[in-house]
């Protein structure tokens, strides 16, 4: 693996305005997304986790540029692309693209497979048709399908083979970073298996590297280098798998962890988090998450803690350490 | 899972859907009648205004009408039989017009009118609709305000002034109702947009660096033209009754032969000549029933949620 | 082995559609023990909740109809039972929570409202009585400030919430049987947890029997005590929780073990499971599963295979079985 960082996000930030009243004041934002740092390097998969709410998928469409950061740096290769014109984006949109979740809902209903897939070579100037069809064909393949399926349309295919389809989709232009937004979270156990396979394979075929955003540890687990942990718009932890899975610091974590169930072992202690996730529009003060932790010091009421390198690029943000 | 034939394309889907509804079914075998008859009947009938008075109040073919008429110079009342013969199957008004011909000349009539209005209201209603929607913002804002105010607009009392400053015509009728009734399909389409432009492929057509005008017109215009043509078909038969009042009461164009006034001519001489007001009445009922049925049929046809 | 209070026998239920017949549940049998947590399991369209809706006769028919087999709670057979005789029972001795909170809930009455209409729907009770053991369900399901609580409407609920509310107002009228319908699919982890742990709470407290129904194995290792695990509308296999987590015989449910991402060691690839589920409508011969099975032998493409009992409570409908026996 390169040691080269293909994307670096700094401090980046998305707000969401609330208005209300008369005259539409200003009232609040929703914090969607509070400063998160983070780099992915050449061929690296970062897997990011947290749960609904935590503006993983929010932060996922704003390196995109699907939605406007309201502050901070991407930096892709060196480029900070929130600076990005218009033509500069589409130039983009060869090298980052994106897998979405919801299989009944990504592709156009009115248009066959084929010409979902080709669409992206079609915008970015391969107007032979026959071209186009070689091309869609070859990738079709390349995802497990057999060519023909370009004449049919989505609604005859099952949530597998729609997600593959999103994938070949995403995969015509050669980007060299993906992210996947839940890509398996609709999917049945089997079929899961064999999307993340084929992500896995398609990552050493191509050196891709992925941004996989799930809310499923376990699922994470197996296709992660490094896997970062998001709590309420900010990053929690951040490490080497193997170390967040063994050696999690972060209390958070720790609950997630041990929130999954295990199938081997039966009754294992388990920490439960009391309440639910306090609203991006007026998350507590000090680090967000005293409200409901289970080592919660008095320091975590008044003070929000940074994240700091612990030791051996294992990253964390709290007062504990 | 589905378990279609291979490459069906939506269309195919829909129609096999749509026509397992049978009063769909009748309702577009009779609008087809309709067309036929609007189309080729004037080759095969009279001249819908050609006043006779010798043949006046003739019943329909088949029927025998007694006539009293009370002589000055003899001081009787003569009953004379009138009988409906095979030149006037439908009979006639009390100008002597044959009924039949104007019937066929209202077909005419109403379906131009019904297409064309309903074709500049709902055109009109889908370009707004689309542009408020995908923008969003204060544009959305405005053009609903607009909306808003445009669906308050008594269309009843503009019509009235333009007759008045220029005299009653279908073209008039056709432009007034165009230009004042696309409120509904605005606010309609407006809020399948609002849906569509949330669907996750509208923001993958985005990734994948697709232009707004792209995504309009290669995404979200063909995934509402289902509804579209729903509100269209469900629209004409309002039309169609519009146009028929207004000119049942004298608004409508004097020079065209209209459903609506031989409704007028049948109301008069309800007594003597039932058969005038009973046509054209008929005729509006199982057109604005034939639209109903078929645009209720489509509608079920393409909501994947009813199980057809 | 404890009395059963809820007997399936050769339980078959279609949905006739323009497209043909589609056998969505076609012959499956189990008890339901009192005090048992059962969990059917099995991926989307193995039948799982057509199974449940028909206990509880809630299948849309048209399209759907019960064509054969036997229910039999309390020594009656809830399919000779008149819709009316079903209609008392659903709700208030066979209850049933569905997957979705959201659209389960009458968004325009709180849930202090929907709750006590169910109550007074079964019982007879006064107003106060009502609302007093509305209030103690809450608390039950842990709602904090339960008598605060049950003056708001749903969408003033979180997820987690609104499902405990769901939870609460099926146990309104203390039903011997609680159907629960993937409870925990839709929601976070951390929610999962503690839906999880109401349920577990909810089995001790009450001697209640649970249906519990879900496609993830995990949920099953900590809350069942049997499960049943479906494919395409029949049963593969039985057992205890234990036994058949550790023991597993079908080549399905072997696959299925194997295609979990799993905690404890980091494999590179995933085990799956090649093809997809088979059409339900004429579905191939045989065994269901025969297509995708890397184990099929001649006859699992010709008949439809018996159950095997391979140890106690431990049943297999697997040809692979069957020359053991002989």
């Amino acid at each position: 693996m390169a040691n080269h960082k293909l994307l670096e996000v700094k401090n980046l930030k998305k707000y969401y305005p609330v208005t209300g009243g008369l005259l539409s004041r200003h009232l609040g934002d929703v914090k969607a997304v509070d400063g998160v740092s983070f780099y992915i390097e050449e061929g690296e998969a970062l897997g990011l986790v947290g749960e609904s709410g935590c503006g993983k998928s929010t932060l996922g469409r704003t390196i995109l540029r699907l939605e406007e950061p309201t502050e901070g740096e991407i930096i892709y290769r060196r480029t900070d692309i929130t600076k990005l014109d218009k033509k500069g984006l589409r130039e983009l949109r060869k090298e980052i693209q994106m897998i979405f979740q919801d299989p009944q809902s990504f592709l156009d209903p009115r248009m066959t497979v084929g010409q979902s897939i080709g669409e992206a070579l079609l915008i970015h100037g391969m107007k032979d048709d026959k071209e186009r069809e070689q091309r869609v064909m070859e990738i079709l393949e390349r995802v497990g399908l057999e060519a023909q399926y370009a004449l049919r349309y989505p609604h005859e295919f099952s949530s597998g083979q729609r997600q593959r389809i999103g994938i070949g989709r995403a995969l015509i232009l050669n980007p060299k970073l993906i992210i996947a937004d839940e890509p398996v979270s609709a999917l049945d156990v089997s079929i899961q298996a064999q999307i993340l396979n084929l992500m896995l394979d398609l990552r050493e075929e191509f050196g891709l590297a992925y941004l996989f955003i799930a809310h499923d540890l376990s699922v994470i687990r197996h296709v992660s280098h490094r896997v970062a942990v998001m709590y309420l718009g900010k990053i929690v932890e951040l490490a080497e798998k193997n170390e967040i899975f063994q050696n999690a610091l972060h209390p958070y974590t720790e609950a997630l962890l041990s929130a999954i169930p295990d199938i081997k072992q039966k009754k294992k202690a388990r920490i439960l988090l009391p309440g639910s996730v306090p609203s991006p529009l007026n998350p507590p003060t000090g680090c967000r998450f005293h409200t409901r932790c289970h080592r919660v010091l008095p320091v975590c009421h008044q003070e929000e803690p940074y994240l700091k390198n612990i030791g051996s690029e294992h990253l964390v943000a709290c007062h504990l350490y | 899972m589905t378990n279609r034939s291979t490459s069906s394309s939506l269309t195919k889907y829909y129609w096999e859907r749509a026509s397992r509804n049978r009063l769909a079914v009748a309702g577009l075998v009779f609008i087809l009648f309709l067309v036929l008859l609007a189309l080729i009947g004037p080759f095969f009938t009279t001249d819908p205004t050609a006043v006779n008075f010798e043949e006046k109040n003739q019943p329909p073919l088949g029927f025998t009408i007694e006539e009293s008429v009370y002589n000055l110079e003899t001081q009787q009342l003569i009953t004379k039989s009138i009988i409906g013969t095979k030149e006037h199957p439908l009979g006639t008004d009390n100008k002597g017009r044959d009924l039949l011909a104007m019937i066929i000349s209202g077909a005419r009539v109403s379906l131009m009118v019904g297409l064309l209005a309903t074709g500049i209201a709902v055109a009109l209603g889908t370009l707004i609709g689309t542009t408020s929607a995908y923008f969003g913002g204060w544009v959305d804002q405005v053009i609903m305000r607009f909306t808003d105010i445009m669906m308050t607009f008594p269309f009843f009392l503009l019509f009235v002034l333009i007759v008045f400053i220029y005299g009653p015509s279908l073209i008039i009728i056709v432009v007034v109702i165009g230009l004042t009734g696309w409120t509904g399909t605005a606010r309609l389409i407006r809020s399948e947009t609002l849906s569509l432009k949330t669907r996750e492929f509208i923001m993958a057509s985005k990734a994948l660096g697709a232009s707004n005008s792209r995504i309009i017109l290669a995404h979200l215009v063909p995934n509402v033209i289902s509804l579209i043509i729903v509100i269209a078909t469900l629209s004409i038969p309002g039309v169609i009754l519009a146009e028929a009042a207004l000119s049942f009461i004298g608004l409508g164009d004097p020079l065209v032969t209209s459903w609506g006034m031989v409704l007028r001519t049948g109301q008069q001489n309800l007594d003597i000549a039932w058969w005038v007001a009973v046509a054209p009445g008929v005729m509006l009922f199982l057109t604005v029933l034939a639209f109903n049925f078929m645009g209720d049929g489509l509608r079920d046809a393409f909501d994947p949620r009813s199980a057809v | 082995m404890e009395r059963a209070i809820l007997t399936v026998k050769n339980l078959k239920t279609y949905f006739f559609t323009r497209n043909g017949i589609v056998k969505a549940v076609d012959g499956i049998d189990f008890d339901l023990s009192k005090s048992e947590c059962l969990c059917l399991v099995g991926e989307s369209g193995c039948g799982k909740t057509v199974t449940a809706l028909s206990i509880v006769g809630l299948i849309d028919s048209p399209p759907g109809r019960i064509v054969g087999g036997e229910i039999y709670y309390d020594n009656v057979n809830l399919l000779e039972c008149s819709r009316e005789q079903v209609r008392r029972i659903r709700g208030k001795d066979i209850a049933m929570v569905f997957q979705d909170a959201q659209s389960a809930l009458n968004p325009v009455f709180t849930i202090g409202n929907q709750i006590t209409e169910q109550i007074k729907l079964h019982l007879e009770m006064s107003n106060r009585e009502a609302k007093e053991r509305t209030i103690s369900l809450l608390e039950e399901v842990g709602i904090p400030l339960p008598e605060k609580a049950t003056d708001y409407y749903p969408h003033q609920l979180s997820g987690g919430m609104k499902q405990r509310a769901m939870i609460a107002m099926s146990l309104s009228c203390n039903p011997q049987i609680l159907i629960a319908d993937e409870p925990t699919t839709a929601v976070d982890v951390t929610i999962k947890a503690q839906i999880l742990d109401i349920f577990q709470r909810l089995k001790e407290t009450r001697q209640m029997s649970l249906l519990f129904i879900t496609h993830e194995l995990g949920v099953v290792s900590e809350i069942g005590d049997r499960m049943l695990v479906m494919y395409a509308g029949r049963l593969a296999e039985t057992a205890t929780v234990t036994e058949l987590l550790n023991n597993p015989k079908h080549p399905y449910t072997t696959g299925l073990i194997k295609c979990l991402p799993d905690m404890t060691q980091a494999k590179d690839r995933l085990e799956s499971i090649p093809g997809t589920v088979p059409s339900l409508i004429d579905p191939p011969g045989g065994c269901l599963f025969h297509p995708r099975c890397n184990k099929a032998l001649a006859i699992c493409s010709e008949e439809k295979p018996p159950p095997i009992i391979v140890n106690e409570g431990h049943t297999v409908f697997c040809h692979l079985y069957s020359h053991s026996k002989g």
